[in-house]
């Protein structure tokens, strides 16, 4: 465990944004001074920078709102708590999608969800890492198992989390996000959100799906050097003012579980409409590159069944599976 | 309409690049896309791994083949490890267990686990890592 109880429980102390006097912190955990100020050390190796003023005390750069059981369930209501066979958060962990896709080779039941505060090994596409500092962003996983369809019913059902992912946010008044083909969330030419779905079991049987989520709420610019492409999060999107994380959190495992519930009978053929009014790739002058390939064209879209579609130089359309999509200027 | 005839449709279907096909008989009729579900309303172009799909299959390398075949169940870009710069999951020569990995596919970014449907020796690896593949399509050869 990367973070120690002791500075868990001083941390959810700080958690307000408020100073704390070393005297006072050291009172509550019954250990010197030194030794509260070892921990908050400790602390700004997480990224969790604290400042202290003399007569003041200690006080966190930023407050942080904690992922709470609780709250998050709160924000999921009855119905769809009821999909949930298990509910666990982590302060740390390798990545959640790797815990789950772990679980379900042990034949953990469909449902298991998994927040953590913190990953070590964030993970994006093809061994890409997904920037994971503590306390600020939502990290989720979870694993769904599907009786019937197979690996092949679970076509499109990464274009359907996209959609419920966007859903949850203009379930709290954040509008101006859209999606690139096939579920990345991007605000203003930014991405804001990643979903990776890793799918094991028969081609026609049972089948499990782990679908992760990473969502942007407040990056650290410093934490964010790594990132090759724009990003953006939600405080700058939403104008700095402070965001419900559990809230959040429990809005998008929400619509997310509503989706999944009913996708073996609906298909991805309920989401396409909504899914092309969220399209923030169609008509940009696009390259995608696809193995040793590299197709340039116009974005026309998707087809029925999800794929993306290019308008190429000859004129002629050719529908795509899999690739990954790089946009330059759209064209006016 | 017998089964047989569905079957042979399906085969001739993977053997050209049409996309998808029509056909009635009496009060029946079927219709067999590439696809899982209803095309668009657009004429797509032969895609040039469709071509490549087909060439694979009329080698005659592949007739000979004699073990059992381990086909794509979709299209997507085929990968042989987890994670670039992982190890591959199996290699020409290694024993299998029905149930073992043996490559990703990923489509619309689902990776998909390909299974291994058969307990036997992978003798032949039929496409590169990193390359588009059709429905249909051999991957691996157990025996």
């Amino acid at each position: 465990m990367l973070i120690s109880d002791k500075q868990k429980k001083i941390l959810t102390l700080l958690a307000d944004g408020e100073f704390h006097s070393g005297t006072e912190l050291a009172e509550i955990f019954g250990v010197s001074r030194s030794a509260i100020c070892k921990q908050l050390k400790g602390l700004s190796e997480l990224g969790l920078h604290h400042s202290a003023v003399s007569g003041k005390g200690y006080r966190l750069d930023k407050a942080l709102e904690l992922l709470t059981p609780s709250k998050i369930n709160a924000s999921l209501g009855e119905a769809h708590k009821a999909l949930v066979s298990t509910l666990e958060i982590h302060d740390s962990l390798g990545s959640t999608n790797s815990y789950l896709v772990e679980h379900s080779r042990n034949n953990a039941a469909s449902g298991f969800v998994c927040f953590a505060e913190h990953q070590t090994a964030g993970k994006g596409r093809r061994g890409r890492q997904w920037i994971s500092p503590y306390g600020s962003n939502i990290y989720v996983s979870l694993l769904w198992r599907f009786q019937q369809g197979g690996i092949i019913g679970t076509a499109g059902l990464s274009l359907a989390i996209g959609v419920a992912v966007i859903r949850a946010l203009k379930q709290h008044d954040i509008n101006d996000v859209g999606l690139k083909w096939p579920n990345d969330i991007y605000s203003q030419g930014k991405k804001l959100g990643g979903i990776l779905i890793e799918v094991s079991g028969e081609a026609d049987g049972p089948c499990a799906a782990v679908i992760g989520l990473g969502l942007n709420l407040f990056l650290p610019e410093i934490q964010a050097q790594s990132i090759t492409q724009a990003w953006t999060d939600l405080t700058n999107i939403s104008g700095k003012k402070p965001l419900p994380r559990n809230l959040l959190a429990g809005a998008v495992l929400k619509h997310i579980l509503a989706i999944v519930n009913g996708f073996e009978t609906v298909g991805i053929k309920a989401y396409l409409d909504e899914w092309r009014s969220y399209d923030c790739l169609k008509g940009h002058l696009a390259t995608l590159f696809v193995g040793q390939q590299q197709i340039e064209g116009i974005v026309a879209g998707i087809d029925d069944n999800g794929l993306l579609l290019i308008k190429k130089p000859d004129g002629t359309i050719q529908a795509f599976a899999s690739g990954e999509v790089s946009f330059s200027a759209p064209i006016v | 309409m017998d089964i047989r005839k569905i079957k042979k449709l399906i085969e001739i279907i993977e053997e050209s690049d049409i996309a998808e096909l029509e056909i009635k008989e009496g009060e029946e009729s079927i219709r067999i896309s590439r696809y899982s579900a209803a095309p668009t309303q657009i004429a797509y172009a032969p895609a040039p791994a469709l071509q490549a799909a087909a060439a694979v299959t009329t080698t005659p390398a592949e007739e000979k083949i004699t073990g059992h075949v381990v086909k794509s169940p979709m299209v997507g870009t085929f990968y042989r490890s987890a994670s670039p710069g992982t190890k591959v999951f199996v290699e020409i020569g290694q024993a299998v267990l029905a149930g073992d990995t043996l490559c990703i596919i990923e489509a619309m970014k689902i990776l998909n686990q390909i299974e291994a449907d058969k307990s036997g020796i992978v003798t032949q690896i039929l496409v590169e890592n990193a390359e588009p593949v059709e429905y249909g399509q051999p991957l691996f050869i157990i025996e």
